[in-house]
């Protein structure tokens, strides 16, 4: 019974939605409403009063600020990578800004959970770290790459293919999939247990348990909406601070 | 409107026509190229001839479980395969919000920051350094009173020391105008003791010269009474 | 998950049946190095910090990178569980 009136929907139907006009659908606009959101949270800071202690969406700014400085930054690259904030902080609320849709109502899809935002931002990611690389080491970096400084000669075989293989495809394979699958994970398991409860709620049957049963999915879903509002600004803090380690590593690669 | 899905199963593929509105047509065959040319049959099933076993395929309402108005349209890539107009719009605005960041929003916010630091840092200093001014002058005060208290100091030293000679001498003086007087006493006490003496040695002489003349009728030689008195009183 | 569906009702599709069984069984497999993983990183994190609390923001840092390590395994393996199960 219960079965057959819950009946998971094609994967594709909870990912993508009707194009809101042809070559734009929702995934589209969230990424827009993202950079817009980003932008103006920065454009209202910077028109108040710098002078006095901070407030309201100056705040926000500054903490921000100060979060990628203090807490990626300074952790990752030390005083020398103050240079890519800017670039960070853009990467971080920019990601964090496509995941926070799916918990929020009527939009309720992470953008980030589609393939394509994650794999332009870590390609991207890697061909700034490997600029970067380039930039600061010349043609040795590509040495560095497969043999970093001060590895044995007897060991370098082994570290060569493991770092080659680490550097030009793991990294940024990882990257991409580590957050489009865990905001994708998230989607589907909020879909799941909002279907399981509206099929409770809805079941046409006699016993009279099972109604009251939705409970038990319903508050599943609420704890499970927190989560992901922790998943959300994780996984855009771990984009970041790992984007950060990359671009620091290519920079300096004694560290 | 009218949308095909496309299902790859082993040798043979799928292709579902739907329409949104009530007609649905279902179209099954093995070969992709025979797929388009066959969509005019009809409502149930067809086999494919060509696979190597037949498929029935029933016709089925595309998004059955979907919420309602969001049903998918168009046709039906992988759940991981990135599409390209998300990638151009995601990648758009991300490029631009970036470059946005870099250039005009983040410097200005960063200013402010960094002028409020500044200032603040300045306060800071301005503060401190009145604190080791003030501090300088505690300093200096203490090293006056302390200046002043070894000079008072001094002067009190000074004062007692004169003091302290001062009835040294007084001390002495008096001292030796007792000494004076005690010998001045002595002499006198010694002056009479002496003529007390001699008042006793003339007397006992006298008695004694008076005896021996009673005794033997002949006056002692003075000379030998005055021996024996001597060594009688020296006694 | 149609094919799920397919497996309490008839049984018809093998192929499908075989494909979500064999897509949960990729996911569990790959989620139990992870998990094991996990629970000894944080567990470790927690303990250093418990020793050195001043050391705690290094420690913090380091240990979601390492965590994003670790979990990618299982996001691959949760990644195949989508490619093949739906």
């Amino acid at each position: 019974m219960i079965a057959e009136s819950f009946k998971f929907p094609e994967i594709n139907s909870i990912l993508r939605w009707r194009d809101l006009f042809s070559s734009f659908n929702k995934i589209a606009l969230i990424a827009v409403a993202a950079a817009v959101i980003g932008s103006l949270i920065f454009i209202l800071a910077g028109r108040k009063d710098a002078s006095v202690a901070p407030k309201g969406v100056r705040n926000l700014a500054e903490t921000s600020v100060e979060f990628i400085e203090n807490g990626i930054v300074m952790q990752t690259m030390g005083k020398e990578g103050l240079g890519w904030t800017p670039f960070l902080l853009s990467l971080f609320l920019f990601i964090y800004l496509c995941n926070v849709p799916g918990i929020i109502p009527f939009l309720q899809m992470p953008a980030t959970a589609r393939m394509a935002i994650p794999v332009f931002l870590s390609l991207l990611v890697w061909v700034i770290y490997m600029g970067v690389g380039f930039k600061h080491q010349g043609i040795k970096y590509l040495t560095h790459t497969i043999w970093p400084p001060g590895v044995p000669t007897a060991l370098k075989p082994l570290v060569g293919v493991i770092e080659l293989i680490s550097n030009y495809f793991v990294r940024p394979f990882s990257l991409t999939v580590r957050l489009f699958a865990n905001m994708l994970a998230g989607h589907i398991l909020l879909v799941t247990f909002a279907l399981l409860t509206n099929s409770l709620v809805t079941a046409q049957t006699q016993q009279f348990m099972l109604k009251p049963m939705a409970i038990l999915p319903f508050f599943m879903l609420v704890f499970l909406t927190a989560f992901e509002v922790l998943v959300a600004f994780l996984q855009a803090y771990i984009f970041t601070i790992l984007t950060a380690v990359y671009i620091g590593g290519s920079a300096h690669p004694e560290h | 409107m009218h949308s095909a899905v496309v299902h790859l199963q082993g040798s043979s593929l799928q292709v579902h026509l739907v329409s949104s509105t009530d007609t649905t047509t279902t179209v099954a065959t093995a070969d992709t190229s025979a797929a388009p040319t066959a969509a005019a049959s009809t409502e149930t099933t067809v086999a494919g001839t060509t696979g190597t076993e037949p498929i029935v395929v029933t016709a089925e309402p595309l998004g059955a479980g979907a919420p309602e108005g969001e049903a998918l349209v168009s046709k039906d890539p992988g759940p991981i395969v990135p599409e390209v107009k998300e990638l151009l719009w995601g990648g758009g605005s991300f490029v631009v919000f970036a470059l946005l960041m870099r250039f005009v929003l983040f410097p200005k916010v960063k200013k402010g920051m960094d002028a409020r630091y500044n200032s603040i840092q300045q306060s800071h200093e301005s503060a401190d350094a009145e604190r080791s001014g003030a501090r300088a002058e505690v300093a200096a005060y203490e090293a006056q009173l302390v200046a002043i208290k070894a000079e008072a100091a001094k002067v009190v030293e000074a004062a007692r020391a004169t003091l302290e000679a001062e009835r040294g001498a007084k001390l002495a003086e008096v001292n030796a105008g007792i000494a004076e007087r005690r010998a001045a006493a002595n002499a006198q006490a010694e002056a009479a003791r002496a003529a007390a003496r001699d008042q006793i040695h003339a007397a006992v002489s006298d008695v004694a010269g008076r005896a021996g003349e009673l005794a033997t009728g002949r006056r002692p030689a003075a000379d030998v009474v005055d021996r024996v008195v001597n060594e009688v009183m020296a006694r | 998950m149609e094919a799920f569906a397919h497996l309490v009702a008839t049984a018809a599709d093998d192929k499908a049946t075989a494909a979500a069984s064999s897509a949960g069984f990729a996911y569990g497999l790959a989620a139990i190095g992870p998990g094991i993983g996990i629970g000894y990183l944080v567990g470790k994190s927690v303990e250093a910090m418990a020793r050195q609390p001043e050391a705690a923001g290094m420690v913090r840092t380091t240990m979601f990178l390492g965590i994003a390590f670790t979990e990618a395994l299982a996001l691959i393996g949760f990644v195949v569980f989508i490619l093949i199960g739906l």
